[in-house]
């Protein structure tokens, strides 16, 4: 009787289990669970396949991956990454030219946006991140795609619609505005006028900046007492491009905001030493302080004077880094031809300096007239002609006659 | 009127001081019922602009008397630092902003709602409840004007209507409890344009802070105000400059009614006379903030007067 005890019980108990493990029930859940775990593959390509992903070459598979081989079940997906990987970039005139913010409001007209204007205005500092952080190469999102419309709401960790908007106005608006109120640019009421405030602001561009020539200050040293600056040189003859000094502008660079008690007085903005030094020692890092400090206002560059080197007719439109490379500051070049055009001799067309050779010439070489290959001279004709000399006499014919 | 309160409280001391309003359950400070969900506000002191649209919504919210929105953008009233009375339950106050003139700091004053009130402690009729959702409220109906909270807030917060000879009234933050039974959230959190007040659970809000100083450092200083402040508050605070020079009260992690609450409270539940329990309690609170003074250094002053000539 025992005997048989002992092999029924595991018996039914083994049965048991078999059959809850069987169950359709418990099966369906865990593959539904998978189903929530795993991402479809249409949605892997819509990411590996994303234009932007695909031509984002700071993009490796470890960005975003941090197991050696990922499947689609298991991808083993790191932390987002996309703070560092902000990099979203598109011409203002992309962009929209105004955005209607409507939503929000129960006591205030809606909101023009004037998009381009501020795109405009923010290429001389964060560019498009500025306001659309943390938006990776893709798409550019909007403010609505990632702030929840309601304040009473479950995550308050990320600041809600009306927030966002009102952060990114407002520090700027105030800084050079000074004022606490929503009425003089943005918001109009509603109970008193029913014309749109805002929209003024339709199609709104940025004037177009003018350029400064020269600039100069007055230091508090004792010596050398005068920096001089030419910021046209730097656009015109050096092609700088703006952004590469003007990189984190504010508005109230320009729009200068007032002195609460006096508005006719603009607030002064203290700068430190390592901040008024620190557009020029990018590029200037290395040269002597005289190079901006003098006693006296200095004159504008002049290739020739400063270099012993005057910029002749072909040379004149070249940029700077086209002889003396990206390197700053720039190192001194040797004044022969073949300094810089290495194998100037074969190629040189006589044309340029405007005749042919006549056949009598053709067949020299170039030491028999640029006596030790110095182009900078003139040629020498005496050591044949008595009577000739350049440029009174070429060794050739103009073109045309 | 008076007598009506009288009897109201007696009826209510009856019954163990236990029914709460709003039907929440009430708590003696001391209890550590709180609720795990209970309020907490940060108050982004580098979000806020400043626009005073919370003190406009707080006093329309308590029908208090308040101008037109538009001129809350009257910059003038910062030139004196204010604190809430019985004509705005909060104000704004503005400092220097060193890193940058141009932004100046804002720092809101309010009812600080502390997990373990002294106002609660304080009050000898138990008009002043702390309830389970953290918020301390006070009940008109059992009020005797005695002002002891007045003096027991080391915030300075609770005000009366000295100004009315009939029917005064204690003032402070009540967390907007009448929007709250709406299901709304409190007036000022729901008018900033900024969302400089953020309303949730305190222990997420609290983790919402530290998160915003460890990804700004060099915006804010490594501090939440009333995270441990006499036990803790319920409206909290994170900013860019040290808060002694925000006018907040340097105060320690004890918290502040201590021991006088258990006598206080205990007396009540036996019905001694109030004219024998003023002259008690009067003796009671003189000792204890005597002995507080001798051994909480860290809480730098409970004198009131003192502390009015520091604002
Ligand atoms: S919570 Fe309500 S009562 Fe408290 S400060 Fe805000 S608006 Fe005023
Ligand atoms: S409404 Fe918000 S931003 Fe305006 S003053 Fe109050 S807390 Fe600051």
């Amino acid at each position: 009787m025992r005997k048989i005890l002992y092999i029924l019980v595991p018996l039914v108990l083994t049965f048991f289990l078999v059959i809850t493990a069987a169950l359709p029930q418990s099966g369906s859940e865990i593959q539904e669970v998978r189903a929530r775990n795993t991402p479809e593959k249409s949605q892997i390509n819509k990411v590996h396949d994303d234009p932007a992903v695909l031509n984002n070459s700071n993009l490796k598979c470890k960005t975003c991956h941090t197991s050696e081989y990922p499947t689609p079940k298991d991808p083993g997906l790191t932390d987002c990454p996309r703070e560092n990987l902000v990099s979203v970039y598109q011409s203002p005139k992309e962009g929209p030219e105004s955005v209607a913010i409507v939503e929000m409001s129960d006591k205030y007209t809606g909101v023009i946006f004037p998009h381009r204007v501020h795109a405009e205005m923010s290429e001389m500092s964060t560019g498009c991140a500025g306001c659309h952080h943390y938006n990776t190469s893709g798409p550019i999102l909007n403010c609505r795609n990632c702030h929840e419309k309601s304040r009473n709401r479950e995550d308050v960790s990320v600041p809600d619609l009306k927030a966002a908007f009102h952060r990114q106005c407002m520090s700027c608006h105030k800084q050079w505005s000074g004022e606490n109120g929503c009425n003089s640019i943005c918001h109009k009421r509603k109970d008193i006028t029913k014309d749109n405030i805002t929209s003024t602001n339709i199609s709104k561009t940025h004037p177009e900046l003018p350029e400064p020539g020269k600039i100069t200050w007055e230091t508090n040293s004792n010596i050398n007492k005068t920096v001089t600056f030419f910021h046209d040189e730097h656009i015109k003859l050096f092609k700088i491009k703006c952004t590469s000094c003007h990189t984190s502008e504010s508005c109230i660079r320009c729009h200068t905001p007032k002195v609460q008690s006096d508005l006719n007085k603009p607030v002064k903005i203290e700068k430190s030493i390592e901040e008024h030094h620190k557009p020029c020692i990018n590029c200037h890092y290395g040269n002597k302080c005289t190079k901006c400090h003098s006693d006296k206002e200095m004159s504008p560059f002049d290739h020739g004077k400063t270099s012993g080197w005057v910029l002749s007719t072909y040379h004149k439109d070249l940029l700077c880094s086209g002889c003396h490379g990206n390197q700053m500051p720039y190192r001194k070049l040797g004044t022969k031809c073949v300094s810089c055009h290495r194998d100037f001799a074969a190629e040189f067309d006589h044309k340029l300096k405007g005749f042919t050779f006549s056949e009598a010439h053709s067949e020299l070489e170039c030491a028999n007239c640029h006596v030790g290959k110095d182009f900078t001279k003139n040629p020498v004709c005496s050591d044949c002609h008595d009577d000739k000399s350049f440029p009174g006499d070429i060794p050739g014919e103009k073109p045309g006659k | 009127m008076r007598n009506l309160n009288r009897r109201n409280f007696l009826k209510t001391a009856a019954i163990g001081i236990s029914a709460g309003a709003l039907g929440t359950s009430s708590i003696k400070a001391s209890d550590k019922s709180l609720s795990e969900d209970r309020i907490g506000i940060l108050v982004d002191t580098d979000v806020c602009v400043g626009c005073r649209h919370c003190e406009w919504a707080c006093r329309t919210a308590h029908e208090f008397p308040a101008c037109d929105l538009e001129e809350y953008s009257d910059i003038s009233v910062f030139e004196k630092y204010r604190r809430p009375d019985n004509t705005s339950l909060t104000v704004i106050n503005q400092f220097e902003n060193e890193k940058n003139p141009l932004l100046p700091i804002y720092v809101k004053v309010q009812c600080m709602h502390c997990e373990k009130p002294a106002c609660v402690s304080a009050c000898i009729v138990g008009a002043l409840t702390k309830l389970e959702d953290g918020s301390v409220v006070w009940d008109d109906s059992k009020c005797i004007g005695c002002r002891y909270c007045m003096v027991a807030c080391q915030f300075q917060i609770p005000t009366y209507d000295y100004d009315k000879a009939i029917d005064p009234h204690i003032w402070k933050c009540d967390l907007c409890r009448d929007r709250r039974i709406r299901d709304k959230l409190p007036a000022c959190v729901e008018i900033c344009p900024n969302e400089a007040l953020v309303f949730g659970k305190r222990s997420e809000v609290l983790s919402i802070a530290r998160k915003r100083i460890k990804r700004k450092p060099d915006v804010y200083v490594e501090h939440i105000y009333g995270e441990n402040e006499i036990g803790g508050t319920s409206w909290m605070y994170i900013a860019g400059k040290s808060f002694d020079k925000l006018k907040m009260p340097p105060l320690g992690k004890e918290t502040a009614p201590g021991i006088s609450e258990a006598i206080q409270h205990g007396i009540f539940s036996y019905f001694v006379p109030p004219v024998a329990l003023f002259a008690l309690l009067g003796t009671l609170m003189w000792v204890n903030k005597h002995k507080r003074g001798e051994s909480d250094t860290e809480i730098e002053s409970t004198d009131p007067d003192k502390e009015e000539s520091e604002f």
